[in-house]
């Protein structure tokens, strides 16, 4: 009986959900054992007790060619698509070597790949095997650094030793074993000196301890980490842009607050500490947490550059940095968006273009390619973009375990 | 006793699970394939999907991407137990398809009656704990997220602890986050609650 009150409350918010999203009044929150909802439920309330909302399946195996629909996916006119790799679950970070070599990280099985061009042909080779949520990848002096949950290691001179990689040495193990959002992104500094990487929030909403919801960095000269920048709910994608030399990322909005809010962001560090960019009290830059924001003002924080769209899910981004694409492509931001999950109708599954004046402020926000979602049914997921040494652009599936080659031209 | 079956079956499998498809292009779940590719799976699990002692899983009407996810789990050695790492060994991504798809479309495990005191907390902690808002509502699973409902008290309540403890780890740690604040008690009356549906 009681049962089926609740499905029947359930339903009816799963409509209200569709039809009244933006008219969602906050609702208490419902007690846990001890009178405290569990901490990783804070944030829900019972209208975001929609049972379809569960999280995406997180893939731990690579899709066979026949189910990579690369004739679905659509580029700007002049461009074209091409399957570059596959057979690689979950494939997601992405860094390229000196020599051309892309190394692809991942989070779920524990793999690393390499990707090598021999004779115009890519041969994949798994370097790293069981290791843990390694997602962060980042290439400097001939060695391959990995991010693990909470650990970042080194593989010394790994392009001679594809075949049979060495032992890691481990650089910094002290870092936090949070298993929610604590895979990490990772980012070589433009002199070469730094590590970037983030400390995702340990659960949906929580008031984080000071060491999370933040972007530390790794000196390599030190071995010592230090807060960049606080209230960054989570960053999955890092990039430097090319001249001012600044950090931008992405950075994930809180779930179960609505269809429409709070955005997902694009955010630039124009300060290289000390930044405070609202996580939990402030999100999006101008929308107050509906429990953390009371008694806070969005006037406290830092704001992002830019909205994405809630729930969409924005990982990996690049600055284009080549010469292949049209002379309009040049310092405008390519981002992966994975899709949402914690949303009635599916969004983001696409690769966006963000176009910079002058001074780098954002002036347009389009799809760059899409098709990945087909109706309300997804078959692959972007999750980084890579420029490479040629000009094109490379795009991870963590979905399909496969990459993408943009070309123009030709 | 138990582990000579275990041995006679491990053998068994590389008798049975010897189809396999190129990994090129897979064929769409076939659940008559699936059980001819399950023979070895019947010894512990029944040919109808319900466990033969009470620590084994019932896999009956379970989500089909919930079978794939664990049999893949024990394949890469990412979840152990039960000897299913070395049966999982052999499968294709092609293999473990089929094999979900067939016992995913068994009639689920019956309900259980049980004390109906426990049955009664355990419903109150599974709303307080929004157990359904991924199990869905009547426990029954859905996409990669099992069914709980119908399963074996014993071997709900042995997982349940481990994912606890951290030696079983979920795919984001929601689960692990979720069993963190129970204590054995709240485990047990959990387990008789999903035992109780159907």
């Amino acid at each position: 009986m009681k049962l089926k009150t609740i499905h029947s409350l359930m339903f009816a918010a799963g409509l209200g959900l569709a039809t009244l999203a933006s008219a969602q009044a906050p609702a208490p929150a419902p007690a846990g054992p001890g009178g405290v909802p569990p901490t990783w439920a804070q944030g829900r309330t019972p209208d975001g007790m929609n049972p379809a909302l569960v999280p995406n399946p997180s893939p731990l195996v690579a899709k066979p060619v026949n189910e990579i629909l690369i004739d679905k996916l659509k580029v700007p006119p002049g461009f074209k698509i091409e399957l570059w790799a596959s057979g690689m679950p979950n494939a997601r970070s992405m860094t390229e070597a000196p020599s051309g070599t892309i190394f692809v990280g991942t989070r779920f099985p524990g793999n690393v790949y390499a990707v090598v061009t021999k004779d115009g042909k890519r041969e994949v080779k798994t370097i790293a095997k069981g290791l843990h949520r390694p997602n962060g990848v980042a290439f400097a002096n001939g060695s391959l650094y990995v991010a693990e949950l909470s650990r970042i290691i080194r593989y010394d001179n790994i392009e001679q030793n594809l075949d049979s990689p060495p032992t890691p040495v481990v650089v910094f193990d002290a870092l936090p074993k949070d298993e929610p959002h604590g895979w990490k992104y990772l980012k070589l500094s433009p002199d070469g000196q730094y590590l970037y990487f983030q400390i995702g929030t340990p659960a949906n909403i929580v008031v984080p301890p000071s060491t999370h919801a933040t972007i530390m960095r790794l000196n390599l000269k030190t071995n010592t980490i230090e807060t960049v920048a606080t209230g960054v709910r989570n960053t999955v994608g890092m990039d430097f842009q090319p001249v001012t030399k600044e950090l931008w990322f992405t950075n994930m909005g809180r779930d179960w607050a609505g269809e429409d809010l709070p955005n997902d962001t694009l955010n630039r560090l124009v300060r290289p500490k000390g930044m405070n960019f609202g996580y939990p009290h402030c999100h999006q830059g101008d929308w107050l947490d509906p429990e953390f924001g009371k008694g806070r003002s969005c006037d406290e924080f830092d704001k992002p550059v830019l909205k994405l769209g809630a729930h969409v899910s924005p990982i990996g981004l690049r600055f284009y940095t080549g010469s292949q694409f049209p002379a309009e492509y040049k310092g405008n931001i390519f981002i992966a968006e994975y899709g949402s999950w914690n949303r009635s109708k599916k969004v983001g599954y696409q690769v966006v273009r963000v176009v910079l004046d002058a001074k780098n402020n954002p002036v347009k926000l389009e799809p760059f390619v899409t098709g990945w979602l087909q109706g309300e049914e997804y078959w692959g997921r972007p999750a980084d973009v890579q420029v490479i040494k040629d000009g094109s652009l490379l795009i991870s599936d963590g979905e399909a375990g496969a990459i993408y080659r943009v070309s123009y031209g030709k | 006793m138990f582990y000579k079956n275990i041995k006679a079956i491990i053998a068994m499998a590389f008798i049975y699970v010897g189809v396999l498809f190129p990994l090129q292009a897979l064929a769409a779940p076939d659940a008559v394939l699936g059980k001819a590719k399950s023979q070895t799976c019947f010894a512990c699990h029944g040919a109808d999907g319900i466990g033969i002692s009470p620590n084994i899983p019932h896999i009956a009407a379970q989500p089909p991407l919930s079978l794939f996810y664990q049999l893949v789990q024990y394949r890469e050695g990412m979840r152990k137990g039960g000897g299913m790492e070395i049966f999982a060994k052999s499968l294709s991504d092609g293999d473990i398809r089929d094999i979900a798809a067939y016992f995913s479309t068994l009639p689920p495990p019956p309900a259980r009656a049980g004390d109906a005191v426990k049955i009664a907390l355990g419903q109150k902690l599974s709303q307080q704990n929004y157990c359904n808002s991924c199990h869905a509502p009547q426990l029954q699973g859905q996409k990669q997220v099992p069914r709980l409902a119908g399963q074996s008290i014993e071997y709900a309540v042995s997982q349940l602890r481990n994912i606890r403890s951290g030696s079983r780890v979920d795919m984001d740690g929601t689960m692990g986050s979720a069993a963190r604040g129970l204590s054995d008690e709240d485990i047990e009356v959990l387990a008789a609650y999903a035992a109780s549906l159907n």
